[in-house]
């Protein structure tokens, strides 16, 4: 897979367990495109927004903003892609506001199988095709997808409406959105995991699922604040024997027994996530950095570099 | 006995809260287990499906039922209880089954309900369903079984609030009215369309159906029509939940990883559970990275260290330099030092913004993965 083809796509989705740096990933496969000179929109899912303030930007909403040059977010909610999507069925505004804005219809519509995945996906996807003047409004939408669970849940939606729904307006979205998702030259699934034993079993088991279940192309897994090897096996037993030591060398050797055990044991995770996905990682540095902003993800981005 | 486990002494319930991926389950396994060595029967009930602390308590899997931790199994991590300590996994679609059939007039209308898609819809994926199912199953066993202590560990909840919220949400669109005379359609005899053209709202009916389809409608109406019999048993033990959670027997146990995120949503949690009358037992800051220069003055430079380093006898290390070690030596103490003050401020927020008592677990070496690694863990708290 040669770098520029990966980022020629028209949607990537970012997916992984909660917690595992998603949206950083996200924001630095923008920062890379847009480096690129390409011209992208990065949705989040009905989320707290993250990818705009750490590009050093303002929370976009519901509507899409430009935060940098190159880049735009939006953070898709499904009230709002609710009434886009009911405006263009119903067309009058009024309508739509005494039919979905009344209380009972709003429950009403919770209650009904997947209809915000359903919305807020076909709002994403509406924006990946979308064009102006004749070329693309996007070169490419990254969607920073919600946690593994319902990342499936709303990645499955347009099939398990084909599956259900009877002919009519629901069931023709669902068809040209499956169509753009499982298109292997325009989409692709990419996995986030970290170096630790249930985020690598959680990963494991969500990339079957994209295969089997969801038959999207997948792209590459990425393994976030992985440790570099700063010492040798034969340094740490040695340094493992001075941390009763006074400081300054007890708290260094300290230091770098934490670091290397931690090291050990990410190094043993990713050779068990290498092995059972049978296919390259691509691993992305733990930073010592207190708060994380443009400059961090600009790091993440230059270890992209090349890699992708 | 540490500050948190000092504050669940006398508590019969305790609820272990928090974001994903912060280790509640391993602190609920930590709290039950420590509970069960000091000779109380004790009961941890978890959502998390994966093996590990089935296999870290000695048992195969987990099951929607109650299994007793094998003596041998403290045996081998070298421990005597002097209670018991029992371990079950939350079904939430079991629990919804369940229920419905506590509650259903008879077994046809049981059937008919458990068939619906909607009803598929509510209990399995609609949102806050998991919250409520974990606090129902909660009340079945306080009520019904004789544990000296529960512990729940809770779904990872993306909103807070869906825990206190979830059930009045949920029963308020299955018990009302409007939702009722709007969807109630001609049940059993598949008139349903002729029928909503004719109440007055008909045209709302009518969008809807173009929107959706009109079989979803049907759907609909049928499971609201179906679960009018039995929305008061439900509304009646959803406050009877409700209630229970407010009593001074329980104890809410806020976790947090030392990360700004994480912090504020215990935080959020926290005024929350407050405000709704639920105490609040303490909050543990896991995985904290150990402050390893609580000294004064700036970090030594490398040629310091390194003399320190050579009168220790360590300056010639077998295939690595003394200057270039004592570099790196402080590049890692130097990162430690920014991750350990950085968790530092997250957990002075904790502290500040959290009532009840406060204990941090620094971050241990792997992962809990046996019985012995529960205890450790339990006595960091």
């Amino acid at each position: 897979m040669s770098g520029s083809d990966f980022l020629d796509r028209r949607l990537v989705v970012v997916t992984g367990k909660g917690g595992v740096g998603k949206s950083t990933v996200a924001a630095s496969l923008a920062t890379l495109a847009a480096r690129r000179g390409k011209k992208v929109l990065v949705a989040e899912v009905d989320a707290r927004e993250r990818v705009a303030p750490m590009l050093g930007g303002r929370p976009s909403g519901p509507v899409v903003r430009q935060v940098l040059p190159n880049i735009s977010t939006v953070n898709v909610d499904p009230r709002h892609a609710l009434e886009e999507y009911a405006l263009m069925v119903v067309k009058v505004r009024a309508i739509y506001q005494a039919v979905f804005e009344n209380r009972v219809v709003r429950f009403f519509l919770r209650a009904v199988p997947s209809l915000a995945e359903t919305l807020m996906l076909g709002k994403i996807l509406h924006e990946a095709r979308s064009e102006s003047g004749g070329r693309p409004r996007w070169d490419l939408v990254i969607v920073d997808a919600p946690a593994t669970g319902h990342a499936v849940q709303l990645l499955g939606v347009p099939k398990a409406l084909i599956d259900t729904v009877p002919a009519g307006p629901l069931r023709r979205d669902a068809e040209w959105m499956q169509a753009l998702l499982t298109d292997p030259a325009k989409t692709s699934v990419v996995l986030v995991s970290l170096p630790e034993e249930m985020p690598v079993s959680e990963t494991v088991e969500l990339d079957a699922q994209v295969r089997d279940l969801l038959r999207i192309p997948r792209g590459p897994v990425f393994v976030n604040a992985m440790p570099d090897e700063r010492f040798t096996p034969g340094e740490l037993e040695r340094l493992r024997g001075l941390v009763e030591t006074p400081p300054p060398v007890g708290p260094a050797a300290r230091a770098a027994v934490l670091q290397g055990g931690r090291q050990e044991r990410a190094e043993e995770q990713v050779a068990r996530l290498r092995e059972a996905l049978g296919r390259p990682l691509v691993t992305l540095p733990l930073l010592a950095s207190e708060r994380w902003g443009r400059r961090a993800v600009e790091r993440i981005a230059d270890a992209m570099e090349g890699r992708i | 006995m540490g500050a948190l486990l000092g504050s669940l002494a006398d508590k019969r319930i305790a609820v272990v809260v928090g974001s994903g991926g912060v280790g509640k389950t391993s602190l609920s396994a930590a709290i039950a287990l420590s509970r069960a060595m000091d000779g109380g029967r004790v009961l941890v009930c978890t959502i998390d499906p994966a093996r590990r602390l089935a296999s870290a308590l000695g048992l195969a899997s987990l099951g929607n039922t109650e299994a007793r931790i094998p003596d041998e199994a403290f045996a081998r991590a070298g421990l005597a209880p002097k209670g018991d300590l029992h371990a079950m996994m939350l079904d939430v679609k079991r629990t919804w089954d369940d229920l419905v059939a506590r509650h259903a007039p008879d077994a046809a209308t049981r059937d008919r309900i458990l068939g619906n898609r909607i009803y598929q819809q509510v209990s399995g994926a609609l949102a806050g369903s998991q919250e409520y199912m974990a606090m129902e199953k909660l009340y079945e066993l306080s009520t019904e079984r004789d544990y000296d202590l529960i512990v729940l560990d809770t779904p990872p909840t993306t909103h807070a609030l869906d825990f206190l919220e979830a059930p009045d949400r949920i029963l308020d669109f299955v018990g009302n009215e409007t939702a009722r005379k709007l969807f109630a359609p001609a049940i059993g005899a598949g008139r349903f369309g002729a029928r909503l053209l004719q109440v007055g709202t008909g045209y709302v009916a009518k969008t809807l159906s173009r929107f959706t389809g009109s079989d979803v409608l049907h759907d609909v109406g049928e499971f609201l029509g179906q679960f009018q019999g039995m929305y008061d048993g439900f509304k009646e033990r959803a406050s009877a939940v409700r209630t229970l959670l407010t009593r001074p027997e329980v104890g809410f146990v806020l976790v947090a990883s030392p990360s700004p995120l994480s912090v504020d949503e215990a935080l959020y949690f926290h005024d929350h559970l407050r405000a709704a009358g639920m105490p609040v037992a303490g909050s543990v800051a896991n995985r904290v990275t150990p402050d390893l220069w609580p000294f004064p003055g700036a970090l030594p430079g490398p040629e310091r260290l390194g003399d320190a380093l050579g009168q220790a006898g360590v300056a010639g290390f077998e295939g690595s330099q003394g200057g270039d070690l004592s570099t790196r030596l402080l590049r890692t103490l130097a990162e430690n030092q920014t991750f350990a003050h950085a968790d530092a401020r997250e957990l002075g927020r904790l502290r500040r913004g959290a009532s009840g008592s406060h204990v941090a677990v620094p971050q241990l070496e792997g992962d809990v993965h046996d019985l012995a690694g529960l205890a450790a863990l339990a006595g960091h708290l």
